[in-house]
């Protein structure tokens, strides 16, 4: 009868009973025996190890087993690093094994105002070792490694402002004068041949950008970038000044907080506030204010912060006027009138300046050097191109053009590059249209830097 | 319902495996709303921490009683030794500000003495106190989950 | 003084006060009471007193539609969790699915059992139409049922579609973005179909929380009401189709000649469309307990097939979504690669033309199939010309799904699967 053959199901039954519960239990083995509670234990082991009084005991004991993790709603982020690294912020634990190792340096960038990911990079919101340091699939920003720290910084704060970040400085500096803006854009400025660089930190790992530098070709088939020739310390630099490019905005507290009153920053502020009208810098300027060269020898810098907050303060019947500068910006101010004299301080203001150094300015911020050579001695390979499979040195161009060519070439660019076999492929770099992106007046003064390049006393008669 | 004879028999096997197996069944129903129970306790909340970080203790200088917007907490200094009192009103709940001597709430006029107490006004018991203690890294840590009498306090 | 058993301590219980007011049929133990209880249970009373022997047999419908009906089961509770803490906020979204799987205790294994149970449930329902229709379970007079089937198929694949966008990952939006276009491929309604779709042009908040609410209350309202019907009618067109349903024919008795051993001679209706008096059901048995508890077996196994699938692998979560960036290639869910590899052929022929005369043929074949031979067996000879046609379809279904998932990659171009991949350049 059926029922026999229903009876011979029982077993199953209980199998398959016994399979489900046995699946429960494994889902919630894997939520309760976590790595992270394993650390926490450790570190409540530890704290009651140190523990001196009874009442140091009630609170190592009272330390709670649960998921820490620091709310960033203006970075958009949550962090959850802390449910591991739980003493970050106790000195007595410096030099302890990870994750219970101190964090130095967190006095200006406070754990529970910035948390952790926004330098470190990884992923925030995870709680497995692994996961969080984010060397995952479908994860783009594991952490970046220590040597490259400094990157982050550039995300709030401009490159050359910080004296904590100097290799940053530097990347930003090597950037400058290797002349990468003369294909790639950044911060809209720069040569439309590469792409723009504003996002690439936050898409390439330090890796792929140093093959990158080495070896353009080995990671980007067909592109048009020559190998660079950086030395390893320039190299680390320019790499760390790419990954600090993530094109992150920085909103609402920490924009107002980005700038580190710099001299490099009061230089800028002295620029744009046009102090030049009035005062004097190595006999160049106005002479309504007295001259500021020495004046870090003839005033305290108290005084010198106070006369930038209320110069008739310190000055009775000064015609200064009140800029109304918030803190931040009289301590840049005051920092920067202190360094007038240092070499790297030149003031670099247009007004003062010859056409001729005009116009090396103007070839160093378009970044013609990246294809050009440095000051216009060319060097730079060119494949299949009929000048010599190279870009054409500059050095001569007072020989061969007027001045009116050098400006329309320079303006009009020059997208046809004549090959020098016509079965090979075309020379993949050429010489944009800079007219609509540089000005008129600033392609004269090129043309001028560009005229004095040819060494004296070197007609070639042509 | 008469209950009729019946008229079918089981062995003593099948009935011990089917209980067996409804045991097991009931087990496995038992886990599983377990486990969708513990599913529901949040693990995380993203609420304010109720542990925060007040400053320095020098930043807060001796005689002050200085006001914290963010978090609606007084910090009182006097000499070596910080405290913390809450400046939500034990009436319904309005921000108490400065008095002349104490603290007052605009709301109903309840009225505080300098330790909290209540001076006059619908306020059904003085303000609360908070723990006060040192951080690792030297700063004064506020725990308004904890809450103390006003003799606890912290001494530096 | 010794532990009760299970069953003493429950026979106690019902006959109480309480236990009576609540079980209108005690367990039973009498045949009296098993028909009872599947008459006079709110839940049960679908199912017939008695079933044939035949109904007893996996072989017979290998339990397919109560398999894709239990994944429904499965996907409404872990469904009904997963709201919880998810939010449909395109802000949001991504975060709560990180949130699940680092943070909230089972979260992980309930999602995966969502997932998993979500694939499971598109495939069985495409199996169980291809056991109804092998077994010429469409026919007169089940033509409505198969078209609550075709029905409730589109439902199960727009659930699956409203469901795959929640994740807001790279996966999940550009999965949608395809579905989309290739819904604008309709002469005159698409563009306009897919504007009232995404709420807009662009796949956006406005899209996600359309998609949650189509997902979460819309759909699984008519998907419960339209089972409901579909389960309803399998009884009031006769029960499983059988392979001597044509001989069956109603009975007209006079009351007196009633057979007097049985008193609930009534209860055992369960041919044709009407109650059946004085017919014989001797080879029939009692659905309590055997079929019930074989329905509950089925439960256990699906259960535990979709947990296993759920402990040991992970549904995919990729990057947030992001509109700059769209993977090369974009792929639909896999039940749309079929349709996707016909598009990449022609929009119109392919997207629009094809699935119309699929989904037509499927709507009007049991009106148009009038024959009666074959109905209740498996690929019956009588009927080899219909399950050449069909099966045909299926092949080129599966073959066109196989080359959309495994042999397209950028560009939809064709690449070898087996070959290794060239070499990984990242960024994305």
């Amino acid at each position: 009868m059926i029922e026999g053959k229903t009876s011979r199901l029982y077993p199953a039954f209980i199998a398959l009973g016994i399979l489900v519960s046995v699946l429960t239990a494994a889902a919630y083995y894997r939520d309760e025996f976590r790595d992270w509670k394993d650390y926490q234990r450790l570190f409540i082991r530890e704290e009651l190890r140190r523990a001196a009084t009874p009442q140091q005991r009630q609170l190592a004991k009272g330390i709670p087993v649960q998921i820490r993790q620091i709310v960033l709603p203006d970075l958009r982020r949550v962090d959850r690093c802390t449910t591991c690294h739980l003493a970050v912020e106790d000195p007595t634990y410096g030099g302890f094994p990870q994750p219970l190792a101190y964090h130095p340096l967190h006095e200006q960038h406070p754990f529970d105002k910035f948390g952790c990911t926004v330098c470190h990079r990884g992923q925030g919101r995870a709680t497995t070792t692994v996961d969080a340091h984010g060397h995952v699939a479908h994860w783009d920003q594991p952490m970046l490694p220590l040597k490259f720290i400094q990157a982050s910084c550039g995300q709030c704060h401009e490159a050359a402002d910080n004296p904590a970040a100097p290799e940053l400085a530097r990347g930003e500096q090597v950037f400058e004068t290797s002349g990468c803006r003369g294909c790639h854009k950044l911060g809209g400025v720069g040569g439309v041949i590469g792409p723009e660089l504003d996002r690439v930190g936050g898409r390439r790992s330090a890796e792929w950008l140093m093959s990158h530098f080495r070896s353009p070709a080995s990671v980007t088939p067909d592109s048009a970038m020559p190998p660079q020739k950086f030395s390893e310390p320039e190299l680390q630099a320019i790499t760390l000044f790419m990954l600090s490019q993530t094109g992150e905005s920085i909103t609402g507290f920490y924009a107002s907080m980005k700038v580190v009153p710099s001299a490099t920053q009061g230089r800028r502020l002295f620029q744009q506030k046009g102090c030049i009208g009035c005062h004097s810098v190595n006999g160049k300027g106005g002479s309504i204010g007295p001259a500021l060269d020495d004046v870090g020898l003839r005033r305290k810098p108290e005084w010198i912060m106070q006369h930038f907050r209320d110069p008739q303060s310190v000055t009775p019947g000064s015609v200064m006027p009140r800029f109304g500068f918030n803190e931040s910006e009289v301590l840049a101010l005051t920092e920067f009138v202190l360094h007038l004299r240092d070499q790297n301080m030149a003031l670099n203001l247009p007004s003062l300046m010859s056409p001729v150094e005009r116009g090396k300015e103007i070839f160093r911020k378009y970044g013609c050097a990246g294809c050009h050579g440095q000051e216009g001695k060319g060097g730079v390979p060119n494949p299949n191109a009929k000048t010599g499979e190279q870009v054409p040195a500059l050095v001569h161009v007072a020989d061969g053009y007027t001045r009116d060519e050098l400006m329309k070439v320079i303006s009009n660019g020059r997208r046809q590059i004549d090959a020098m076999d016509p079965k090979r492929p075309q020379p993949p770099l050429y010489m944009p249209a800079w007219g609509s992106t540089i000005e008129p007046a600033e392609i004269a003064d090129l043309a001028s830097y560009l005229f004095s390049l040819k060494p004296k006393g070197d007609d070639l008669g042509f | 319902m008469i209950p009729l004879p019946p008229d079918t028999t089981t062995s003593r096997r099948n009935f011990l495996q089917l209980s067996c197996g409804w045991v097991v069944a009931a087990f496995a129903a038992a886990a599983s709303s377990a486990a969708a129970v513990r599913y529901l306790v949040p693990n995380v909340l993203y609420e304010p921490n109720l542990r925060f970080k007040a400053g320095r203790p020098d930043d807060f200088p001796d005689g002050s009683v200085t006001f914290l917007e963010d978090e609606r907490v007084f910090i009182v200094r006097q000499g070596n030794t910080y405290r913390c009192l809450s400046a939500v009103c034990t009436h319904l709940g309005c921000t108490v500000g400065r008095a002349e001597q104490g603290f007052h709430c605009p709301c109903h006029g309840s009225s505080f003495d300098d330790m909290g107490k209540v001076k006059g006004g619908p306020a059904p018991r003085g303000l609360d106190w908070f723990m006060v203690t040192l951080s690792k890294d030297r700063h004064l840590l506020v725990d308004k989950s904890e809450r103390v009498e006003s003799d606890k306090y912290l001494v530096l | 003084m010794s532990f009760p058993s299970p069953k003493q301590a429950w026979n106690w219980f019902e006959r109480t006060r309480v236990g009576r007011s609540v079980f209108r049929v005690g367990l039973p133990k009498s045949n009296l009471e098993r028909a009872q209880a599947m008459v006079s249970s709110f839940l049960l009373h679908v199912q017939p007193a008695k079933v044939s022997r035949r109904a007893l047999r996996p072989s017979t419908t290998l339990g397919l539609g109560l398999i894709s009906l239990y994944l429904l089961f499965i996907l409404t509770g872990t469904g009904i969790l997963l709201m919880f803490y998810y939010v449909p906020a395109t802000d949001r979204a991504y975060d709560a699915m990180k949130d699940l799987q680092f943070v909230v205790s089972a979260g992980l294994v309930i999602r995966n059992m969502h997932r998993w149970a979500a694939h499971l449930m598109v495939m069985f329902v495409m199996l169980h139409l291809c056991r109804v229709f092998y077994t010429g379970a469409y026919k007169r007079p089940r033509e409505f049922n198969w078209l609550i089937g075709i029905a409730l198929f589109l439902l199960t694949l727009g659930l699956s579609f409203t469901g795959y966008l929640l994740p807001w990952d790279q996966l999940a939006f550009w999965a949608i973005t395809v579905g989309a276009n290739i819904a604008a491929y309709a002469p005159v309604v698409g563009p306009k179909l897919k504007f009232l779709l995404l709420g807009g042009n662009t796949v956006g908040q406005e899209a996600l929380i359309r998609f949650y609410t189509l997902h979460v209350i819309v759909l699984p309202a008519l998907t419960a009401f339209m089972v409901s019907i579909h389960l309803w009618r399998v009884r009031k067109d006769g029960g499983l189709a059988r392979p001597d349903e044509s001989l069956d024919q109603t009975v007209n008795l006079k009351l007196d000649e009633l057979p007097t051993n049985k008193s609930y001679g009534l209860m055992e209706l369960t041919r044709l469309t009407s109650p059946q008096v004085g017919k014989d059901p001797e080879d029939e048995i009692f659905s309590w307990p055997h079929l019930v508890f074989r329905e509950i077996l089925l439960f256990l196994l699906v259960t535990a097939v979709v947990l296993f699938l759920a402990v040991f692998w992970n549904a995919p979560l990729e990057e947030l979504a992001n509109a700059v960036h769209p993977p090369n290639p974009a792929k639909a869910p896999w039940y749309f690669l079929g349709l996707q590899e016909l598009v990449s052929y022609s929009a119109f022929w392919g997207g629009v033309v094809a699935p119309a005369i699929l989904v037509t043929a499927l709507v009007l074949l049991p009106y148009l199939d009038r024959r009666k031979e074959g109905v209740g067996r498996w690929f019956a000879p009588e009927r080899r010309t219909a399950n050449t046609v069909f099966t045909l379809f299926l092949i080129i279904a599966i073959v066109l799904t196989v080359i959309g998932s495994v042999f397209r990659g950028p560009n939809w171009g064709w690449v070898k699967p087996w070959a290794q991949p060239p070499a990984a350049t990242e960024g994305h």
